[in-house]
């Protein structure tokens, strides 16, 4: 681990934007969250926040786009495109350690097993990862129930944790290890305490988390219940105020699902293939055609949902697709609250 | 690189018109696609859409490929205004297909409803590979009506390779031109003289089919792992990426599309 102070890590970050494009996360005043935003220009925007908790958006957005296209057709060659060549190089800095973790759960879809999704692995490597402590927690944040801690431990490049006067990092990979090296003048050795006033902002945010989530169970202790659960009424309760705008599952960093569908191009001739970001939660996903669907009602949906993250995915990829962001809570018009829901589940 | 959302190009290369409402497709690849009986492929209407369907030819076969086809939603509508000479696109093989191994030695029963017949081929002609690696190989086929039922002319044909190969027919409501069996599709499970404890059961058609198909065999002995249902459900990339295919937490593009009941018995809405 090095100290960098914070004068040297702006000197990084601008020599690092030279490798592509640049994204931070900004406080905003009035709602006094944090968003990822572009660096146009150094010095670093006003506002620019490496600490609090996790920004409003997530990183699924850098490494699955919201709408993209994966193929054309017909077009000579296109099956030999090479995805690596397209796809830039870009910096994200200040991810926290729930958004981190998502992105590994995301990997074990999109990259691992049989079929890789190239587009999704070509922007996983070609992302160079800055991850941050949280300083603070968010009310809706419960990592900690998922048996996270809320500060990053692997699945970055470098982790940056805040103590007086600049930064301690650690390196995650072989090119954090580089990135360290090649600028090894603008770091210099630890001093004397400053690892311990890392580690007691980090156990007084965890002490907050532990605070604020003690009424709810553990994510470990949600699955086998929720196997148990399948019919119970709870779920007709919680749907009823669902409005099935799907904003849980745009925010959530773990919902991967998309749908393919194919477009007319520029010339009217060939057509292009777009994947998109879609939502189980409303009516059409998962409707057949001659209209059979399997999950007709929105109780049927919601349920879905979460039994996908929290007892599918634990079957078939051996995770909880959930971190405890928080998000979906923010998000939800209708106050829906997975904690509150999963409480009832484990009663 | 390979780009698995990439169709290879096919060339339709003659359409057969089965029923008032299914027709085959006879398609022709750029390169030879080998495929297992029961595995499914997404085939793309150039702008239009793509949709999964399974083959129904003889999955030996990779040079060319037969797909039996239901005009039923908007990339079906549009394949069945196509001739001889249109462009498309195939992606795949996805799934697992049927389980030919566990099969072999086993008195085989293969329900068919409808356009469900058409996976029911490519399953047969893996089974008709070597007839005699299974103690018997029984067809239950049903339709609507007599029109509707897939492949008659070639029926006999099938029979005829081996003697432990028979197949019944019924419709489902009475019609001038038919003195068969009339009924549905399960009661040609009534009365099965087939030693069940040593018996697969293997169906396709429409889910409310399936559902009671799978509830009249149970009726007659059949245990859950003894039954394997093709499931329908949407399906976008095939290979587990999307998340639109669940039956539980099975995935059909990669655990399926053909089931062991046993596996799924416990799902909400198991048949839609």
């Amino acid at each position: 681990m090095r100290f960098i102070d914070s004068t040297n890590f702006e000197r990084l970050l601008k020599k690092l934007s030279g490798e592509g494009e640049l994204f931070v996360p900004v406080l905003d005043e009035d709602s006094q969250k944090n968003h990822f935003e572009r660096v146009e220009a150094f010095p670093l925007p006003e506002g620019t926040n490496f600490e609090g908790f996790r920004a409003v958006e997530t990183l699924k957005g850098f490494a699955q786009l919201v709408r993209s296209m994966v193929a054309r057709y017909p077009t000579e060659g296109m099956d030999e495109m090479d995805v690596e060549a397209l796809i830039p190089t870009f910096v994200i800095v200040g991810a926290k350690a729930c958004d981190v973790r998502a992105m590994q759960l995301v990997d074990k879809v999109q990259v691992e097993g049989e079929f890789t999704d190239p587009f999704y692995k070509a922007r996983r490597d070609k992302m160079i990862l800055i991850a941050s402590d949280c300083t603070e927690a968010g009310e809706t944040c419960f990592c900690n129930l998922l048996g996270s801690n809320p500060w990053p431990e692997n699945g970055f490049d470098l982790s940056i944790s805040k103590v007086d006067g600049g930064y301690l990092v650690e390196t995650g990979s072989d090119r954090g290890k580089t990135i360290v090296e090649e600028n090894s003048e603008l770091f210099t050795d630890l001093r004397e305490g400053q690892e311990k006033s890392r580690d007691e902002v980090r156990m007084k945010v965890l002490a907050g988390l532990k605070a604020t989530n003690k009424k709810y169970p553990s994510g470990e202790k949600v699955t086998e219940p929720l196997r148990e659960a399948l019919s119970d009424p709870l779920w007709q309760d919680e749907a009823a105020r669902c409005l099935e705008c799907g904003a849980c599952t745009n925010i959530c960093p773990t919902c991967y699902c998309f749908l393919l569908f194919d477009q007319k191009d520029e010339s009217g001739e060939g057509f292009k293939r777009i994947m998109s970001w879609d939502s189980c939660q409303v009516t059409g996903y998962a409707r057949m055609a001659g209209m059979g669907n399997p999950r007709p009602r929105l109780s049927d949906r919601m349920k879905h949902r979460l039994y996908h993250k929290y007892d599918y995915l634990v079957l078939s990829h051996g995770e909880i697709f959930c971190t405890g962001c928080g998000r979906c809570i923010d998000a939800c018009s209708a106050s829906i609250d997975m904690r509150e829901v999963f409480s009832r589940v484990a009663k | 690189m390979n780009n698995p959302y990439y169709p290879i190009d096919t060339v339709l290369e003659d359409v057969i018109t089965e029923t008032p409402t299914i027709k085959t497709f006879c398609l022709k690849p750029v390169r030879p696609v080998r495929f297992k009986s029961g595995q499914f492929m997404q085939l793309t209407v150039p702008g239009v859409g793509e949709a999964p369907f399974t083959p129904s030819s003889d999955p030996n076969i990779a040079e060319k490929m037969e797909i039996t086809i239901l005009k039923t939603g908007k990339v079906t509508d549009a394949l069945h205004e196509l001739g001889p000479g249109a462009k498309l696109g195939l992606r795949g093989p996805f799934g697992k297909g049927y389980p030919l191994e566990k099969l072999e030695g086993k008195e085989v029963v293969v329900v068919g409803g409808g356009v469900g017949l058409a996976p029911m081929r490519s399953l047969l002609y893996g089974l008709f590979d070597d007839p005699s690696k299974y103690k018997r190989i029984s067809i239950k086929f049903g339709a609507r009506e007599p029109a509707e039922l897939c492949f008659r002319g070639q029926y006999n044909e099938w029979v005829n390779l081996s003697e432990n190969i028979d197949l019944t027919t019924t419709i489902d409501v009475p019609h001038p031109e038919w003195d068969g069996k009339v009924g549905l599709v399960t009661t040609l499970l009534d009365d099965l003289d087939i030693n069940i404890t040593d018996s697969y059961a293997l169906s396709c058609g429409p889910e409310i089919m399936l559902k009671f198909v799978t509830l009249k065999l149970l009726e007659v002995g059949y245990k859950p792992p003894q039954i394997y249902l093709s499931m329908n459900r949407k399906m976008s990339c095939g290979m587990g990426k999307c998340g639109r295919c669940n039956v539980g937490h099975y995935y059909l593009c990669v655990d399926g599309p053909d089931m062991c009941y046993d596996k799924i018995k416990h799902v909400p809405n198991v048949f839609g």
